[in-house]
Formats: structure tokens, sequence, C-alpha cells
């Protein structure tokens, strides 16, 4: 192998590289919902079916 | 209630998330005490807030039916099941106030006959006036508007939503109404009829699939109809879907997965999550829409607008998840006589079937009068 | 490449080629792959990129097992040197998580089954434990799962794919919730794994469910690559 691998300081960078992409962290969820167009709701939503008030969403960025 | 402070978890059996199953854990899992203390503060907070709930003058014409009729009929369908469900006689009080209290903002009735002649084709007016019909609450001008709006081939027409029809099928079998389609023909064409693929769900689907279930097993009192395939679907789906909402701080819906763990024929809960819907809970009893922020506004209004639906699920929640194990349903809406109090009880939490009143159960004998 | 014009590390950038070139092979037929080949060894981070993709860096050879066990050709001899320097370089620590263990003994066991002896022996197998597979909760041991999803190939007969076979239910489960947070790389795991187990729920609608997370993902090469294994060894997805 290549003896830069082997030098102490960049192949413990690397090892540290390499164990956070084996076992990485769950990404923070990104949730999405069809948008709904609001005057189509009055009254779909009577008895529970929707939350009285629009919120705004979490969106996807990219 | 009780005077220790449930939250503090310590009675209560290991988390769920330690469990193999994780958030399958059987009733015998849920803690009683913090289901009614939930329970409770969620009624006392409503029955503080019943100047929102009040019925403006132009409720029939101009106001918003999402910000006045929704939040009573939500209020009386819920409390319905409380009063006569809920194996504490204060927590029953309460909604027993509650109920009584939209009652009478409904005029005994008569606010459904103004409606219905403003509008004769909407379907809310008899979904809402089904929650009454179905306790004995009855007006006789609104039964002749009825039948006559709801025998007119034009009340056969789709909706645009085969949830929001199955509650109309619902409200008209509460009402004594032939039922203007076939009940499993209509389930079979929504989310949960047709077994969306579970990964599909988003927001509004989801609020379809609880409804399917609330509708299908006339809100958690009639679990015995849900056919055993759905059944299945639901055992298999519904802890990935409380647990996305849990995580995503919906507490409605999050309340609504709950309630409908305990709709099904072997109640599934989930104690860990229980508790995570208490932690969102404030101390006045509010469960807010969604995070954990205060409700915006000093308004009492807007506090209202954002809180009464979430607290509302969870006073409901709570209380079917309460009584989830115990056997017994009151399912049709002019059966003769309450259960008799010698039936057999399915396993019950701890004490529950004790505490039940059986006598409480079955359609109530109130009239009109 | 793609990945490099995003700025992401060189490492990143090699895994995500060598997944490619998996994921082709993989649908295209074991033939034209070779390890070595979509690796060049002198690259600095190839060991490391091995290391991270695991028994998958070998998927491939496991449609063709014989080709690939035969002799020692050149070829073969280049993809052995690469993955011993792996396992060499990179062999977890005394601290290393369950993750890091099962995907290091994955490799291991992939290197066993697909690759000639090494004349100098392979590695010992690091102990590591399948007792979480029993105890923890759904949505953990589903990530867990995903990120060990180079384990699920046939021939690699492992504790850890026997204690997960217990758990299909709560995998799928996994699966739905990765799906509804856009954690497209979990679900394909799930999904490749879900494609191994013999009772998969039929509502779960694993195979559309499998050809959405492809699309929905984009070009992410460790999706392509979970995706494609899950159609050629174990027929589901296409």
């Amino acid at each position: 192998m290549n003896s830069e691998l082997t030098a102490p300081v960049e192949s413990a960078v690397l090892a540290a590289e390499v164990e956070g992409l084996v076992d990485s962290a769950e990404p923070e969820g990104i949730y999405r919902d069809t948008r709904e167009c609001g005057g189509g709701l009055l009254l779909a939503g009577l008895l529970l079916i929707s939350p009285p008030t629009p919120r705004p969403t979490k969106t996807d960025a990219s | 209630m009780t005077g220790a402070d449930p939250r503090g978890g310590t009675a209560v059996a290991a988390p769920a998330r330690e469990h193999p199953d994780g958030g399958t854990a059987d009733v015998h899992g849920l803690d009683p005490a913090l289901l009614d203390s939930m329970a409770g503060s969620a009624l006392r907070w409503l029955d503080g807030m019943r100047d929102c709930f009040r019925l403006p003058a132009d409720v029939t014409t101009d106001a918003d039916p999402n910000l006045t009729l929704k939040p009573l009929g939500e209020l009386a369908e819920l409390t319905h099941l409380i009063r006569t469900r809920h194996p504490r006689a204060d927590v029953r009080t309460l909604a027993e106030g509650l109920f009584a209290f939209a009652w009478e903002e409904t005029r005994g009735g008569a606010l459904f006959g103004d409606l219905l002649r403003g509008e004769p084709r909407a379907t809310y007016p008899v979904e809402l006036y089904g929650v009454f019909a179905r306790t004995g609450l009855r007006h006789p001008g609104v039964e002749e508007l009825i039948r006559t709006a709801t025998g007119l081939r034009g009340w056969r027409v789709a909706r645009e939503d085969h949830t929001r029809t199955l509650g109309v099928l619902n409200a008209e079998r509460r009402i004594g109404l032939p039922e203007h389609a076939d009940f499993a023909e209509v389930l079979a064409m929504t989310g949960l009829g047709c077994r969306s693929e579970p990964w599909t769900l988003d927001r509004k689907a989801a609020y379809g699939v609880t409804h399917d279930v609330f509708h299908l097993t006339d809100w958690g009192r009639a679990r015995e109809r849900m056919p055993a395939d759905l059944a299945e679907y639901l055992r298999l789906w519904v802890p990935s879907w409380l647990e996305c909402w849990l995580e995503e701080e919906l507490w409605d819906l999050a309340g609504e997965w709950l309630a409908v763990s305990a709709c099904l024929p072997v109640p599934v809960q989930d104690p860990a999550a229980w508790r995570r819907l208490a932690a969102a809970q404030a101390p006045d009893g509010s469960v807010p829409e969604s995070g954990t922020e205060p409700p915006p506004g000093p308004d009492e209004a807007d506090a209202f607008t954002a809180c009464y639906h979430s607290t509302l699920v969870t006073a409901f929640a709570a209380t079917l998840a309460r009584i989830g194990a115990a056997d017994g349903s009151d399912t049709a809406p002019h059966s003769p006589a309450p259960h008799s109090p010698s039936l057999p009880h399915g396993p019950a939490p701890h004490g529950a079937a004790a505490t039940r009143n059986t006598a409480m159960e079955g359609p109530e004998s109130e009239a009109a009068s | 490449m793609a990945e490099q014009a995003q700025g992401i590390s060189p490492l990143s950038a090699v895994v995500a080629d060598v997944a490619q070139g998996v994921a082709l092979a993989l649908r295209g037929g074991g033939g034209s792959y070779a390890l070595s080949d979509v690796l060049p060894p002198d690259e600095a981070v190839a060991p490391a990129a091995v290391r991270v993709l695991g028994a998958d860096a070998l998927a491939p050879y496991a449609l063709d097992r014989a080709a690939a066990t035969g002799g020692a050709t050149d070829r073969t001899t280049a993809d052995r040197a690469l993955v011993r320097a792996a396992l060499t370089a990179f062999a977890p620590g005394a601290d290393a998580s369950e993750v890091s263990l099962w995907s290091y003994r994955g490799l291991l066991a992939a290197a066993r089954a697909l690759l000639p002896a090494d004349p100098d022996g392979w590695p010992p197998e690091p102990p590591a434990a399948t007792a979480w597979t029993a105890t923890d909760p759904w949505p953990k041991l589903a990530h867990r799962a995903s990120q060990l999803a180079s384990l699920a190939l046939p021939g690699l007969d492992t504790p850890l794919a026997a204690g997960l076979a217990e758990r299909t239910d709560d995998l799928a489960r996994g699966f739905v919730r990765a799906v509804r947070r856009r954690d497209w790389l979990q679900a394909a795991g799930l999904g490749r794994w879900l494609a191994s187990a013999a009772d998969v729920p039929d509502t779960l609608g694993l195979d559309s469910g499998l050809v959405f997370v492809r699309q929905m993902s984009g070009t992410q090469p460790r999706v392509a690559l979970h995706v494609a294994a899950a159609a050629r060894f174990y027929g589901r997805g296409s």
C-alpha cells in the first residue's frame, strides 16, 4: 500500500472518517405533505379531519 | 384525581422503547393514572374555554364554520364517549357538562333546522345532528327536514372524499335513516379500505385513515366491526405512523393514532408514546397543535384555536386507551337496554373493570324533552 | 464526479464511485466487474472505501462465485490485496460500535466466500453481539440494520441476518418511517433486508416501495446499489 496511508496522523483522520461513514447518525427527518388549496378544505375538515388553522410545514430545501 | 404527579412515570412499566416490539406493548403496560390525569386536565381546560365554544349570532350565515361549528361538533362527538365510558366519575361528570353545554348551544337542536334550511345539500348538519341523535337528543322538526334532504336522489351523489361519505353513513345509521350507500363498498375506496402502501401516508392521508377507523368503529364503540384484514393492516403500521408523527410533534395526529390503536379488536398500546404526548400537555391541560411553543398571541381566542382540537383528541384518546382492553360496545343506536353488568369483560388496566360503571354504557335514555 | 462538485470528501466520492460501479454490475451482470478496476489501488483512500462499503465491494462476485474463486488471476490477486489492506488498516478498535463490527465481519465473510483463499490467511473475526437484534426498539433496530444492508447477500449466512430475520415486521415499520422522513438510504437498506425475507407483509408494497425509493432519491449511488441488490439477488422491486 501507499506509504502515506500508514502515516499515523493521516490514517487516524481517515479511520475516523471511515467510522463515521460506516456508522452514521440518522439525518434529521424531512417531512413533506401534499399542498392543498385552502379554500377547497372548507368544511371538509369538519369533525377532526384537519386542524383548524393552516400550519407552516417544514419543507425540503433541495 | 390522584394526588401524586403521574408524569413522574415511576410507577409505570419499562418504557416500550426498550421493548423488543418497540411500541407494541400491550395495554397492561399503560399507566391508568397518567391517562386519567391527561383526560381530566384536558377536560378542565376545555371546560374553562366554554365561552370560546359558544356559537356566534351569525353562525348559520357569515361565521366561519371551521371556527364555530367544527369545534362545537368535535366537543359533542368526543365528550359523548367520555361521559358514557370513562371509568372515573369525576371525568364523566366534566364530560357530561360539556356535552350538555354543546346541546344547549344548538338550542335543543333547532340550530340544525336553521342550517338545513340555509344549506339543504350540506352534509355537516346531518353529521352533527347524528352525534346528538344517537344519544336520544332529537328534534322533531329537524328530523323532518333531514328525512326530506337525505331522501333525495341528489343526496347520493358522490362526495369529494370517501372518508367523508363514511361519516355521513355513520350519521345516517345513528339517526336511524336508511344508509344512502353500502358502507363496505365505500370503505373499500378509502385509504384504509384499499390498504394504501403505508409509506405513502402524508398528513392528509393520515387524517383520512384515522377517520376511516373512527367512522368504521363508531368512534371506538364498535371495535368488532373492523374486518380482520384491516385490523392486521393497522396492527402492522400504526406503530410506524405513531412514531412518525410523535417525532414530527403533530400532537393532534399523534393523539389520533393513539385513539386508533385503542379502536383495534385487540388494542395495541404504547406506554412510551403516551408519556411523550403527556410531556406535550401544558400544566393547564391544553395540548398544542404542534411543537412545544405556547399558543401564539395573548388572546384567549388564539390559544383556543391553537389548542382545542389537540386537547379534545387527547381526552378522547386517553379515554379509549383507558377502556381499550375492556369488552363492550354501545353501537346500535336503538338497542333496547344498557349492557348487563354481568357481561364478562376482557382484561382491563388495573382496577378499570372494577371502577367502570357499566350502567353508564349503551344508548342514553335522556330524551330531548 | 457530481459528488466532488458538491464539495464532499475524497473518500465519500470514491465510495460513491464504487457504489455506482457495483450497482451497474448488479444490474448488468457480474462478468465485467472487478473491484480493482473501479477502484485504482494506488489511491490512498481505496482501502478506506472498501471498508466503508463492506461486503458490497464484492457483491457482484456473488453473481458468479465460481468465476471469482476459481483461481488467483491477476485481477483477483489485486482485489484480495485491496480487501486485505482494508481489513488491516481499518480493523475495529476496542470501542467500535456494533455496526462497525458487523460491517467489518461482513467484509471478512464476503472475502472468505467470494475471493480466492489468502495465502497468509484472512484476519481473525472480531466478536460481535447479536442480542441487540432482539432487544432494540424498532426505530433503532431499523437504523442499524439499514447501515448493515451489505450483509444482505446470498451466501453470507451471518448470525446478524438470522437475528434480523426474526424482526421482519419491525424492519418494515422502519421502512415506512424512513420513507416518511425522506431518508432514502435508510429506506433502501431496509428494503434490501426485506427483499431477503420470506415473510414481508404484503400490505407494505415492497416492490413498488423499492422502485419509489430509487426514483425519489435521484442519483444516490448507495441507494441505487441497495435497490439493485434487492432486485438481482432477491427478485424484488423490479
